[in-house]
């Protein structure tokens, strides 16, 4: 079953984030607990850990601010 | 292996890593789907806390009570909270288990013995004190645990608590899990106190500091404190060292601490290490933990499957376990009829209000030994400031009848906690003015535990509070009319009684009330004011005016002193041939709309007049409703008449005619036919 990645509410006051950087290439492999992209927040950079296990598919660009909840990618 | 060498026996340590394990998959589970976005809710992240309440769970059972905090997921999970309903809760579900009203930051669940979690830091302990009372008092063997950070030691309702439970003895453990972190303010920042548990030794009972991330050392210590606990031999404080390794909110690590730090509280952190532990003293196999790590992993993604199939609690719950009664909420176009209280018959005595008072409390102390009243000087001779409650303790007994410190929070948390196990408190605050200094306990505590809990749990006790205003002498800080506080504040109920048959009958009712009343006493009444009252036992029912003198003209509606001011000035504009209608509204929540537009209905023009300050006072919420409901039918709008826009001042002159008078009011009622 895929995981959608979307774009997390880590805190009260956030609205949106910068997907600063993807740590996993598009179409790799990734393990549960990865560190796969580092998410932007106003307070500081984050580590995101993958939550599943499979075949990691970008589907946002990094570099760019999304609102939360913007899907930003799969595991599949 | 023995014990001697791992001065824990095998079998307890392989619990506490199984509550540790269950621990760890919650908390991995939450931040996964936090971090993919597959749900959204604020979680405050105890990660390297696990091993407390893993090693506590091992001392207790589900008749014990623990009050925890937000940060209080490790504590609800080993507590026995099921996890389902856990999840369904942080998701504002209707199968969660206070029926998504409170969500994870206010799990109640009484089955499992987690009374209250609150979302204030260090509101808790009050309330501890209370749940503890109650076992004390019935003779229960049960101990009560209160969870809180570090960080809330430096809040005043820590301190007034702890005090409280030294000087009563109380079975109760405060449990200061120092995980080194206020938030996002760490030690030495927010305190220069070397440590906290030397607090517990200097208000007079037993303090320890423990390791609280190595489970041999901390089963050890936390035996002796809960045996000592249990035994009666008073409160403890516990400073169990650990270290928080999350961020304040949301997930990953603390980003507030170096590096360093990080590492080194990684390295302690008591999960891994008692793992290795296990592995080590041969008492369990790499196979064995697997298992049970991947049986916790399974109870969880199963709970959270299950949660998010629950439906969102739906709007049509919103007044729902406000009170028990949802015809208690006040709302806009339902205006019940209340029956009211029949005829009083039989012998009557003349007798102030503080007389009826003091009657009322008899009366209700010797039908149930479970009534109790607690608050400042409330001993005998005095009998409290206003001798409300004279011969009480002489009687009932010091342990029904409680002189406490001067601590306002204590008093509320602890009826609080008392009354949410079922007892039934009557707290003195002795002027309304003081309200300031427990008004948490009153508005986000006694006020929601219904709601939050979805109704699991509640906090029936009774508040009275004597309040002053138009007497002239007590200034600004004990003459104020603060009862829009309370009114705003859902879930709450407010009796205003204007005189001493009332006062006894509804403070009768209140007592026995499935819901936090505030019984306000003015201070005018309560010795100037006889009346001839009934003998025995009656009750004024909560939520119904009645007319006082019946008129055509006007509708004057008031309450509590002011309604004697009303009268007053009825009669004096009755020399004018203006006939009006005096409604006393008893009870301001809930209020009694429907008397109230009955006979607005019948005179068509209305005037509230209260001594608060007009400004934001009940007599806008009220004239509003009039002029709302009945539009096209008055002769003139709803008005109202309230104190001056001013602090009380300490000078006659100026006391006296800041709020309404007798001659004021009138002005105002022949200003009002007029028009």
């Amino acid at each position: 079953m895929a995981t959608t990645l979307t774009l997390p509410k880590l805190e009260m006051s956030m609205s949106e984030g910068t997907l600063a950087e993807w740590k996993v290439e598009d179409g790799a492999t990734v393990k549960e607990g990865d560190v796969i992209y580092v998410l932007e927040t106003n307070k500081t950079a984050r580590d995101i850990e993958a939550p599943a296990s499979g075949t990691l598919v970008h589907k946002a660009a990094s570099g760019e601010t999304y609102d939360v909840g913007t899907e930003i990618g799969e595991i599949v | 292996m023995s014990q001697g060498n791992l001065g824990i026996e095998p079998e307890v340590l392989k619990a506490i890593y199984g509550q540790m394990a269950r621990i760890r998959a919650v908390d991995k589970a939450i931040q996964a789907g936090l971090s993919a976005g597959k749900f959204m809710f604020t979680y405050w992240p105890m990660t390297g806390q696990e091993c407390i309440p893993a090693t506590i769970s091992q001392l207790t059972t589900e008749r014990d009570y623990m009050v925890t905090t937000y940060r209080g997921i490790h504590d609800q999970v080993a507590k026995g909270v099921d996890l389902y309903g856990m999840f369904a809760e942080a998701l504002g579900r209707e199968d969660g288990v206070n029926k998504g009203k409170g969500g994870s930051p206010h799990i109640s669940d009484p089955k499992s013995g987690s009374m209250v979690t609150t979302a204030i830091v260090g509101a808790g302990a009050p309330i501890a004190n209370g749940l503890a009372i109650s076992a004390k008092e019935r003779g229960e063997d049960r101990v009560t645990i209160v969870n809180f950070g570090d960080g809330a030691t430096s809040i005043g309702a820590v301190h007034e608590a702890m005090n409280l439970a030294g000087a009563w003895q109380l079975p109760v453990i405060f449990m200061c899990q120092n995980n080194q972190w206020g938030e996002y303010t760490r030690i030495p920042t927010y305190t220069n106190s070397p440590n906290f548990f030397g607090r517990a030794e200097a208000l007079g009972f037993k303090g320890v500091q423990l390791d609280g991330n190595d489970p041999a050392a901390f089963y050890k210590g936390m035996k002796e404190v809960v045996d000592h606990v249990r035994a009666g031999k008073g409160p403890v404080f516990v400073e169990a060292i650990t270290y928080r390794i999350g961020p304040h909110a949301g997930v990953g690590d603390n980003y507030n601490a170096t590096k360093e730090e990080l590492a080194a509280g990684k390295e302690r952190a008591p999960l891994e290490k008692t793992r290795a532990l296990l592995l080590e003293a041969g008492i369990s196999t790499e196979e064995e933990l697997t298992a049970l790590e991947a049986a916790a992993k399974a109870e969880v993604e199963d709970a959270i499957a299950r949660a998010l199939e629950s439906k969102p609690t739906p709007p049509s719950e919103t007044i729902v376990d406000v009170f028990a009664d949802p015809d208690s909420v006040p709302q806009r176009g339902h205006f019940p009829v209340r029956e009211a209280e029949g005829e009083l018959s039989g012998d009557t005595e003349s007798i102030s209000m503080a007389i009826a008072v003091r009657d009322a409390q008899h009366i209700a102390m010797t039908n149930n030994k479970e009534v109790f009243i607690l608050g400042e000087d409330v001993g005998d001779p005095q009998g409290g400031v206003f001798g409300t409650n004279k011969g009480l303790q002489t009687e009932f007994g010091d342990r029904r009848v409680r002189p406490t410190p001067i601590a306002e929070t204590a008093i509320i948390g602890a009826a609080i906690g008392s009354s949410i196990a079922g007892m039934k408190p009557i707290a003195e605050i002795m002027f309304v003015d003081f309200l300031g200094v427990c008004l948490d306990q009153i508005a986000n505590h006694a006020a929601k535990q219904r709601y939050m809990s979805g109704s699991a749990t509640h906090a029936p006790l009774t508040i009275r509070m004597q309040l002053g205003g138009g007497m002239g002498g007590f200034g600004a800080q004990h003459s104020q009319s603060l009862e829009a506080w309370l009114t705003h504040t859902p879930g709450i109920k407010v009796a205003y009684p204007s005189n001493p048959v009332d006062a006894k009958g509804m403070l009768l009712s209140a007592i026995d009330d499935p819901d936090p009343v505030v019984m306000l006493e003015s201070m005018m009444l309560l010795y100037t004011l006889k009346g001839d009252v009934p003998k025995g036992e009656y009750k004024i029912p909560l939520g119904v005016a009645k007319v006082r003198r019946p008129g055509k003209d006007l509708t004057l509606i008031s309450y509590g002193y002011m309604l004697n001011h009303c009268l007053a000035a009825a009669e004096e504009v009755a020399k004018d041939g203006i006939d009006v209608e005096v409604i006393d509204l008893r009870s301001l929540v809930p209020i009694d709309y429907h008397r109230v537009l009955d006979s607005v209905k019948k005179t068509g023009r209305a005037l509230v007049v209260h001594a608060a300050v007009e400004f934001c006072g009940l007599g806008a919420e009220i004239c509003s409703t009039i002029n709302e409901e009945l539009w096209g039918k008055l002769k003139a709008p709803a008005m109202r008449f309230g104190a001056d826009y001013a602090p009380m001042a300490y000078s006659n002159a100026i006391e006296f005619s800041q709020v309404p008078t007798p001659p004021s009011i009138a002005a105002r009622i022949r200003a009002a036919v007029k028009s």
